[in-house]
């Protein structure tokens, strides 16, 4: 098998990425300068030597604990549970939450043989008991509003009720400048289930 | 290619690519099936939130007989059974159900599993606390049944005698021969049957009626029946695979292992 075939195959593993577009993408980078394909090359083999679990929250990261664990600014008392480490970047992209995260690795999934035990929710459970100085007053539940996502958070709140700490969900409903004419019944049914009372805060957060 | 409308359930779907899913699907008309939904994940999707697990809804599928992956044109939303999420043992309990259809019902019209699966999961939503397990069990057992996995509770299953119970005599029930066996044929059973006392026995019967009440039953002989049935599914199931959904719910992998050991009444 030639080289080029090598990189074909390769990159046609990757998510999204069929046969000719990995084609496509061997030949864009044969026809680029040595040290753009060195520097692409460089780039993957670092992130797979340094990028490791943060040992506290789960995110990835390549310094142990994570930038965000590590932040003495960010408020320790809040954490919010996501499902995945791109989740913490969404949420990071928003710019609004100034708490902690904990990363699942994934959602209750029975069907995918993913169980309790897989997502080691015990060590969520660790570090809401032993929150020690930084102790946990809010749990934000923030998996996807997938039946999963939803069956993991009910499992979440259940698990976290005997330690008493304020367990929330993530709102669902109409997105940011979406339109109601488009969204579907199931996501009206629920943002009217969700509705709240107006307040001047909320002004004063739109503005 | 012929568009099909079809009554649906989702049982499976898997991220395609960046915008796609693949849904299996159970159908009323063409069995299960799966399909593309193109678009699906894009934020202004048609399906908008339609294709969920167990979601239930009226399917137009872009049919060829000779194609194994059809396209799902669109997806109207009757059912998102949101209920079965807000309970872990009603969610265990559906997935359980999802899973032997995925893995027993054929890519054939087969109306009688689809509205057993659809009843079913209708009921699990439904049943008061106390009764989830005993309506998960006559759900699957009711499935079997439909599938052509009936267990045979009145008649022997090996020579076809009529089963008398008697109030001193646990009754053998075999999972290989499919069924009750009488006094005769129990011994002579190649693998050693379960032995149900009279009231395992007729929680059984009284569990593969859907027109029966529900039976009682405490968290022992729960286990007991969960174990009973999963074994069952696993022997004519022996080749499909592990059973991941099925083990979850039969072990109750959500609550955590409590020290005192479980009594067996039915296995």
């Amino acid at each position: 098998m030639s080289a080029i075939d090598d990189l074909v195959t390769e990159l046609a593993k990757l998510p999204g990425i069929g046969r000719k577009t990995a084609q496509r993408l061997t030949f864009y980078l044969l026809k680029q300068p040595v040290e753009s394909a060195v520097r692409l090359a460089e780039a993957i083999r670092t992130v797979r030597e340094r990028v490791t679990s943060c040992g506290v929250c789960g995110t990835l990261t390549d310094e142990d604990p994570c930038t965000i664990c590590r932040d003495p600014r960010r408020d320790a008392s809040v954490l919010c549970v996501v499902e995945e480490a791109s989740d913490v970047t969404a949420i990071e992209r928003a710019g609004r939450f100034r708490g902690r995260y904990h990363v699942l690795g994934g959602r209750l999934s029975p069907l995918e043989g993913i169980g309790p035990e897989a997502l080691g929710f015990d060590r969520l459970l660790a570090r809401v008991a032993n929150g020690g100085t930084a102790c946990v007053g809010e749990v934000i539940i923030a998996t996807n509003p997938s039946m999963e996502g939803e069956v993991t958070a009910t499992y979440l709140q259940q698990l976290l009720k005997p330690t008493g700490v304020r367990v929330t969900r993530i709102a669902r409903g109409i997105p940011v400048g979406g339109d109601l004419e488009y969204a579907d019944g199931v996501t009206i049914a629920q943002a009217l289930l969700a509705r709240r009372d107006m307040t001047e805060s909320d002004k004063t957060e739109a503005g | 290619m012929s568009l099909v409308t079809t009554p649906a359930l989702v049982l499976q779907t898997y991220r395609y690519s960046e915008t796609s899913k693949v849904v299996r699907l159970a159908t009323r008309d063409l069995g299960v099936q799966s399909a593309i939904a193109k678009g699906a994940l894009r934020p202004k999707s048609r399906f908008g939130a339609g294709l969920e697990l167990l979601s239930e809804g009226m399917a137009q599928l872009y049919f060829r007989e000779t194609r194994e992956l059809h396209t799902l044109g669109a997806f109207d939303l009757v059912n998102l059974r949101r209920d079965l999420a807000a309970d872990v043992g009603r969610f265990a309990g559906a997935t359980a159900l999802t899973e032997v259809m995925l893995k027993m019902a054929p890519p054939a019209p087969l109306p009688a599993a689809y509205d057993t699966l659809t009843s079913a999961l209708d009921a699990l939503e439904r049943v008061p606390p106390g009764e989830i397990d005993a309506a998960a069990v006559r759900a699957l057992w009711c499935l079997l049944a439909v599938l052509g996995f009936e267990p045979s509770l009145a008649r022997c299953a090996r020579d076809g005698a009529a089963i008398e119970p008697a109030a001193d005599e646990p009754v053998p029930f075999s999972v290989a021969d499919g069924g009750a066996l009488c006094p005769r044929c129990g011994p002579t059973s190649a693998q050693p049957p379960s032995r149900l006392p009279l009231r395992a026995y007729a929680d059984l019967v009284a569990l593969n009626d859907p027109r029966a009440e529900l039976p009682p039953l405490d968290a022992s002989h729960a286990a007991a029946h969960r174990r009973l049935v999963a074994r069952f599914v696993r022997y004519h199931l022996g080749e499909a695979g592990p059973l991941s959904a099925l083990d979850f719910w039969e072990r109750r992998a959500w609550v955590p292992p409590t020290p005192t050991p479980i009594p067996s009444a039915a296995s």
